[in-house]
């Protein structure tokens, strides 16, 4: 088991590199990007603190280019797939955290909303393929 | 650090009733960190080992501590000690700086891992200006000090207050006999990923593989995986360490206008280490300063019902003051990296606006204008930047309440193309003749960012405080919809985060 890992972490280390700066950084397999908090349907009263939870990499500033890492980006109500050729967008629906933060305050106005999370590079270019949470609806009282 | 630690004791901005005399008591959570291995480190490289370290100190510690509500009371050589009013923050804190330094060792060799170890402990403690003392520091201290590398260990009484706030495993390692302390201490581990509680070791042993292979790769393709995969100069940083300054080649410090993929690796310019090719050996040219455009004072209704972040709306005065008539240039810009004293060259077209600049790059720029020229130039305040934008209209956009083709360099309001801003001065100036004041580049101000304009100053000042984490931009870019265009739309974002859309303009008070 813990060779078969290491094969196949090794091959794809060792292809990682070429697809490096054209856009999308490749990034582990077993990457795992999702929400510590909020659940999926919760509802919630006002404003909450939003929790990022990544699995098997690292959280950076933008701008660090370091392997395995990348920092976060929360995408709410957002319905257009994502471009992994540009950058993320940055908007009031594509909020940003390049200063490696793994939570936010988050307010939104009363009803259904979704989330969902990006990792991003250092450039914040999506990975490749894309390190994406599962788009979790909230209702907001 | 600022001010006396006496004044957050008892809260923000909030005086005691009654003055205290005596040594000033409080209960605070105290973080204490400390670098696993420093005399290792130091054995192996003390320089570099040094400027890593105090890098991670600015970069890293101290913005998450403040970002925290947390105080550094002191600094320890390898370490720091801080405290916080809530524990919560005070094991946020603990937890960010833990998995950021995942993130930055991840690119290198364990044997040049810098790991932290850290303890927090709930405690009624003496807080002197630089120092603060008592049980509940030895017993953090202690915690600390068994807390395996790269862990955040914490006490019963933190773990108490935070166990149904902070969404953590934790894991109970029993009671400890600590040293000079007469109790045993219940002790937890914090494990910041929830599902990661049964899988603790199972994914240290996947950080092991990880760093295994990539000392295979590293040592297997060194030369072909780094001139194709890093062909600016960002050989010295991946191939040592996150913290020494880039090795200096011919191009080096340059990048194509706007391509952020060749951006460098750092996150924050340093004013001590510009990464800029020394400038060719001819005599300096007098610093062109960019067209500037006085405006009268007046008083005008800032902010719009569009948005929840622009109410409410509310008169603003603003003195006479000029701004440039243009965003900056990537040639105004270059002029600036050419002396050493902005943070990177910029290749390609000179004639667009520069992009890719943090709010501290801006700064930078302005300073750096302003010791030329002998002229206080700086950056717009966001009240100074709406009253201008709107060129003396109250409508939706400066040139009416509908969207106009031709009147913004938005996305879907013109036939450009994405990958870069419009040349400077395509499109129609505003009733004060200023070009892009709404699309184009957004454009940073002096402001600090706050969520709406409730308790904003009515004279036209900055709205700042110390140290914030964002800055305000305005005007929206050419990838924002016609939304973002309105003078009235404002947006914050990280103070020393670059993003291919962001510049700005300068103004000057008259």
């Amino acid at each position: 088991m813990r060779i078969t890992g290491l094969i196949v972490l090794s091959a794809m280390l060792s292809t990682a590199p070429l697809a490096v700066h054209a856009q999308g950084k490749s990034a582990p397999k077993d990457a795992v990007l999702y929400f510590v908090w909020p659940q999926d349907k919760a509802v919630i009263k006002g404003g909450f603190w939003c929790r990022f939870g990544l699995r098997n990499m690292g959280v950076t500033h933008a701008g660090d280019n370091f392997q395995n890492s990348g920092h976060h980006h929360l995408l709410i109500d957002v319905n257009d797939p994502l471009d992994p050729k540009e950058p993320i967008p940055q908007d009031k629906s594509h909020l940003h955290f390049g200063a490696g933060q793994t939570e936010a305050r988050i307010e939104l106005p009363p009803g259904k909303h979704t989330l969902q999370l990006v990792l991003g590079d250092g450039a914040h270019y999506p990975f490749n393929p894309p390190i994406v949470s599962n788009k979790i609806t909230v209702t907001i009282k | 650090m600022r001010g006396e630690i006496r004044d957050i004791s008892s809260g923000r901005g909030k005086d005691p009733a009654t003055p205290r005399v005596g040594t000033p008591r409080r209960l605070a959570a105290i973080v204490v960190g400390d670098i696993c291995g420093y005399s290792r480190l130091m054995e192996l490289d003390e320089e570099e080992t040094h400027a890593r370290v105090k890098r991670i100190e600015r970069d890293l510690i101290e913005p998450s501590i403040t970002e925290h509500d947390g105080k550094l009371v002191k600094r320890t050589g390898d370490g720091f000690i801080a405290i916080f009013d809530s524990p919560v923050e005070a094991v946020r804190c603990g937890i960010v700086i833990q998995q950021s330094m995942i993130g930055r060792n991840a690119a290198l060799p364990k044997s040049s891992w810098i790991e932290y170890r850290i303890g927090v402990n709930l405690g009624d403690v003496i807080i002197e200006p630089n120092d603060v003392f008592g049980d509940g520091v030895n017993i953090a201290a202690r915690l600390e000090g068994i807390a395996d590398p790269g862990q955040v260990y914490i006490s019963g009484g933190i773990y108490e207050q935070i166990k149904h706030k902070l969404v953590c495993g934790y894991e109970s390692l029993g009671d400890r006999k600590i040293k000079n302390i007469t109790d045993p201490v219940r002790v937890y581990r914090v494990l910041p990923d929830p599902a990661a509680f049964n899988k603790a070791r199972k994914r240290r042993e996947h950080v092991l593989i990880i760093s295994f292979c990539a000392i295979l790769l590293a040592l297997a393709g060194a030369g072909v995986w780094y001139m194709r995969a890093y062909p600016r100069g960002e050989i010295g940083n991946q191939a040592s360490a996150p913290s020494a300054p880039p090795q200096e080649t011919g191009n080096a410090g340059t990048r194509s206008a706007p391509a952020p993929a060749a951006k460098q690796a750092r996150p924050e310019p340093a004013p001590a280490v510009t990464p800029v090719p020394p400038p060719p050996p001819a005599p300096p040219k007098p610093v062109i300063e960019p067209v500037m455009v006085p405006l009268p004072g007046g008083t005008f209704a800032m902010g719009s019902n569009d948005d929840i972040s622009e109410k409410p709306v509310h008169q603003v005065t603003i003195k006479p003051f000029a701004i440039s008539k243009y965003p900056v240039s990537v040639r105004e810009w270059n002029a600036c990296a050419a002396a050493n004293a902005c943070a990177f060259l910029v290749t390609g077209r000179d004639d667009i606006p520069v992009t890719d600049v943090s709010w501290t790059d801006a700064k930078q720029f302005v300073a750096w204008l302003a010791k030329e020229t002998q002229k206080a130039f700086r950056l717009p305040s966001e009240a100074e930047w709406e009253y201008a934008a709107r060129g003396g209209t109250q409508t939706k956009y400066w040139w009416g309440d509908q969207l106009q083709p031709g009147m913004a360099n938005c996305k879907n309001c013109t036939d450009a193309t994405a990958e870069q801003p419009l040349k400077l001065g395509s499109l129609k100036p505003n009733p004060f003749g200023l070009y892009d004041m709404g699309g184009g580049v957004n454009q940073w101000t002096e402001d600090c960012w706050h969520k709406n304009y409730q308790g904003a100053p009515q004279n036209g000042a900055p709205w700042v405080e110390n140290d914030c984490v964002s800055h305000v931009i305005r005007s929206g870019s050419w990838k924002n919809d016609a939304r973002y265009v309105r003078p009235a739309s404002r947006d914050g974002y990280d103070t020393n985060v670059r993003y291919p859309t962001h510049g700005f303009r300068i103004a000057i008070s008259s």
